[in-house]
């Protein structure tokens, strides 16, 4: 028995002499800090009893589309996990570090969750926004950020002008101006929506935040849900967040195994749970029940029927030239 | 009379009607008022807010577009520019000597008494990618341009770097020394024997803090006191190396921390090569050369025990150096063991610290402020000694030293980090030598020079 327990003593120090230390690094948008925090120490846990080795993943947040800029730029991403598919894609064009497929690499399209635009008010709602419509009244001063720097920001310059489109029998012309209106009500603009939620929540500017369903969620819970209301409005876009392996940065870490499991452990019951306690939708259906009451029912629409895709709407709407900077005047 | 009363009444009474009324419409525009002031605090304190909001965001973009900005410098180290993630930088420094050199003689032909641009060098230095060093430095001064330094150095760590191209031959104490840091105008006699800079490739770093450093090279291979001239042309290389301890730098005895002592050598066949440019005294006159018709004839090492010692404004420098040649004139062969010594002891009056890499001034030259700079005191006593056996087949005994024993003092200013200004005296003496020639009397050199370096 003592020889036994001597062997046993021997093999776990030897694996714990042999336990790698590993790194990497996700690049995300701006809204998830709170659900990497929680999902990293989940898989640091995880991957620490599959393989005995010790994982840190670091964490940069910023706007969807100046993060794909700065991997782009050369930040040695191992893993992005960013607003929208189109941003990867930028990544994967520019720079060849992500396969062109990579949306089949994982369930989805590689979307282990979603999410949707909504509005975050004052609480009780003292100007009566209820929808899209209410955002044009006279008195009202939205809150958004850039769509040239925020994934957010175009997730929701989308949904307003799918409301639009919707209600107008699709007149593009009339979208457009809709839009056009809604973003002469935008006092200052953010670059990402973190930025967005600091200038609605904590510095008081604005009577409406268009906000991440999650960052609506979190700005109640973190300032008290005395102060705000989360108004659902009757359509808003279905909000698709992706996530890759960047594969070059990957292999020359030698990260290329850990850093796919950390993407697929976002699909397993636990990474889909966290998903959900962040206010993110999950893929699971069974969770996806189990926390329905976090989440408003509404009409979702996708960016493929309503807008042929995000390499279309990329080039229409938000490249330079593009329709954003047609309606958009500081 | 009652109509009256009641006409009385009811006028009176409208009159309050009308009073409450006016005073109704007035409350109901006051608040009105109220009300619209009140619209025009917020309207007034949202626009506030959203400046402040605005600004904080210029803010946190100027502070972002700055971290991207390169850095450039400009202080008394020279010119810089760096990268902001500090990955490539290039800067440009300078060396520039302005000496006087006036020769006492008696009799016979005087050393050439004059001024001259003794150092004129522009250095650009810098760094790509991180880890890779670079260092160019050519020579205006003297009569002729002359590229001195030219290397690459890629630096993994401290402790392990790989330095290629022309630089100096890990070899001399003294001759390592920066020329800005060198206590006299020339080195003394023991620099005649190593190796002057070369071209080749060295390891070398520094272990355990600095306390100790290590140089191994391959080179092409020069004569004693030579440079390299820039290609080879014998077949063979020459290894040089240097090991240099300070053991007790980082000890908490202050006296003793000053202490440093290395062994440092070369070896290198130097078949079919010319044997030697010759040496020469601190005036810089030929006092010892070999006949034209000798070439190198196989071996050639060195070996240089060296040490130095710096305590507060105290420093003593000393070092060794045998060179041993296999030579050859004809059908006559020999290996020539020359050898030299030299001590330098040095002290700042002005109490500054001493080391060997400088010193810089506590109180840099401003007269406004009463500040004058630092000054030191130098002594230097060094000796020379040619084998026997070169003499009469390898070197002309008429014409060439036996021996040469040579004592200097000095004074130098720095009036900063930037500017030197020194005065020497220097006395050589020979034995061996032909009247007619340098060693047939003694050199008494006075020297001086300005000098400017960032």
């Amino acid at each position: 028995m003592k020889t036994l327990l001597q062997i046993l003593l021997a093999l776990a120090v030897a694996v714990g002499a042999n336990a790698k230390e590993i790194k990497l690094l996700n690049v995300s948008y701006d809204p998830t800090r709170e659900l990497y925090q929680a999902y990293n120490a989940a898989f640091a846990k995880y991957w620490k009893a599959k393989t005995g080795d010790d994982v840190t993943v670091s964490q940069s947040h910023g706007g969807s589309g100046k993060q794909a800029l700065s991997v782009i730029n050369g930040l040695e991403a191992d893993v992005v996990t960013l607003a929208l598919a189109s941003d990867v894609n930028a990544i994967a064009e520019k720079t060849g570090e992500i396969p062109a497929d990579w949306q089949k690499q994982l369930p989805d399209n590689s979307a282990p969750y979603t999410s949707t635009i909504v509005f975050l008010v004052r609480k009780g709602n003292p100007k009566g926004i209820h929808d899209w419509n209410d955002l044009l009244k006279p008195d009202i001063s939205i809150v958004t950020p850039n769509p040239k720097t925020s994934g957010g920001a175009r997730w929701a310059y989308l949904a307003a002008y799918a409301y639009a489109l919707e209600t107008s029998s699709h007149d593009d012309a009339k979208a457009r101006d809709f839009v056009k209106q809604i973003y002469k009500k935008v006092p200052v603009l953010d670059s990402g929506a973190r930025g967005s939620t600091v200038t609605f929540a904590q510095r008081g500017i604005g009577d409406v935040l268009l906000a991440w369903e999650n960052e609506a969620h979190l700005a109640q819970k973190e300032f008290g849900a005395d102060k705000f209301d989360i108004v659902t409005p009757s359509l808003s876009i279905l909000a698709e967040p992706t996530v890759a392996v960047v594969t070059k940065v990957a292999k020359k870490h030698g990260t290329t195994e850990i850093a796919k499991a950390y993407l697929q452990y976002l699909y397993s019951d636990e990474g889909q749970e966290i998903a959900a306690k962040n206010f993110y939708r999950p893929r699971n259906e069974t969770i996806a029940k189990k926390y329905a009451a976090n989440f408003s029912q509404l009409k979702l629409v996708t960016i493929d029927d309503e807008f042929g895709g995000w390499t279309k709407a990329q080039k229409t709407h938000f490249a330079d030239g593009g329709v954003f900077d047609q309606i958009y005047q500081p | 009379m009652k109509i009256n009363r009641w006409l009385l009444g009811t006028i009176i009474g409208t009159q309050f009607a009308f009073a409450s009324v006016a005073a109704d419409e007035s409350a109901t525009n006051g608040d009105a008022d109220i009300s619209a002031l009140k619209q025009q605090i917020q309207e007034l304190d949202q626009k506030v807010r959203v400046l402040e909001r605005k600004d904080e965001l210029d803010k946190a973009d100027a502070e972002a577009a700055a971290k991207k900005q390169p850095l450039i410098k400009l202080d008394g180290n020279g010119f810089a520019f760096t990268s902001a993630d500090k990955n490539f930088s290039v800067g440009i420094h300078g060396q520039l000597q302005l000496d006087s050199r006036t020769f006492f003689e008696n009799n016979v032909a005087p050393g050439a008494d004059g001024f001259l641009l003794r150092r004129a060098r522009p250095i650009i230095s810098g760094t790509v990618f991180h880890d890779f060093d670079y260092v160019f430095m050519p020579d205006f001064g003297g009569s002729s341009t002359v590229i001195q330094d030219a290397f690459i150095n890629y630096h993994y760590n401290p402790a392990l770097q790989l330095q290629i191209g022309k630089f100096k031959s890990p070899v001399g104490l003294e001759y390592l020394q920066s020329v800005k840091n060198w206590a006299f105008n020339e080195l003394s006699l023991a620099s005649d024997l190593v190796p002057n800079r070369d071209l080749g490739v060295e390891l070398h770093g520094d272990l355990f803090g600095g306390i100790l450093s290590y140089a191994a090279g391959i080179f092409n291979g020069v004569a004693d006191g030579a440079n390299t001239s820039n290609s080879d042309f014998d077949n063979e290389k020459e290894f040089a190396g240097r090991i240099f301890v300070q053991p007790l730098k980082k000890s908490g005895l202050a006296a003793l921390q000053g202490i440093g002592f290395g062994l440092a050598g070369s070896y290198g066949d130097e078949a079919g090569a010319s044997s030697s440019a010759g040496y020469k005294t601190e005036g810089q006159q030929k006092l010892f050369g070999y006949r034209s018709t000798v070439t190198g004839d196989g071996a050639h090492w060195r070996i240089a025990p060296q040490a130095y010692y710096y305590y507060g404004p105290f420093g003593l420098l000393g070092e060794y150096v045998e060179s041993s040649q296999k030579v050859a004139a004809g059908a006559n062969t020999a290996t020539l063991e020359n050898n030299a010594w030299e001590v330098t002891a040095s002290w700042i009056l002005t109490g500054e610290k001493n080391s060997y890499k400088g010193i810089t001034p506590d109180h840099p030259f401003d007269v406004s402020k009463n500040h004058w700079g630092a000054v030191g005191l130098f002594a230097r006593y060094a000796q020379l000694d040619i084998d026997s056996d070169a003499f009469p087949i390898f070197a002309d005994p008429t014409t060439s030293a036996k021996s040469a024993t040579d004592w200097s003092v000095g004074l130098s200013w720095w009036l900063n980090n930037n500017i030197r200004v020194m005065t020497s005296f220097s006395h050589t003496t020979f034995s061996g030598g032909g009247s007619g020639s340098v060693t047939g009397q003694d050199e008494n050199t006075l020297f001086t020079r300005v000098q400017l370096a960032f």
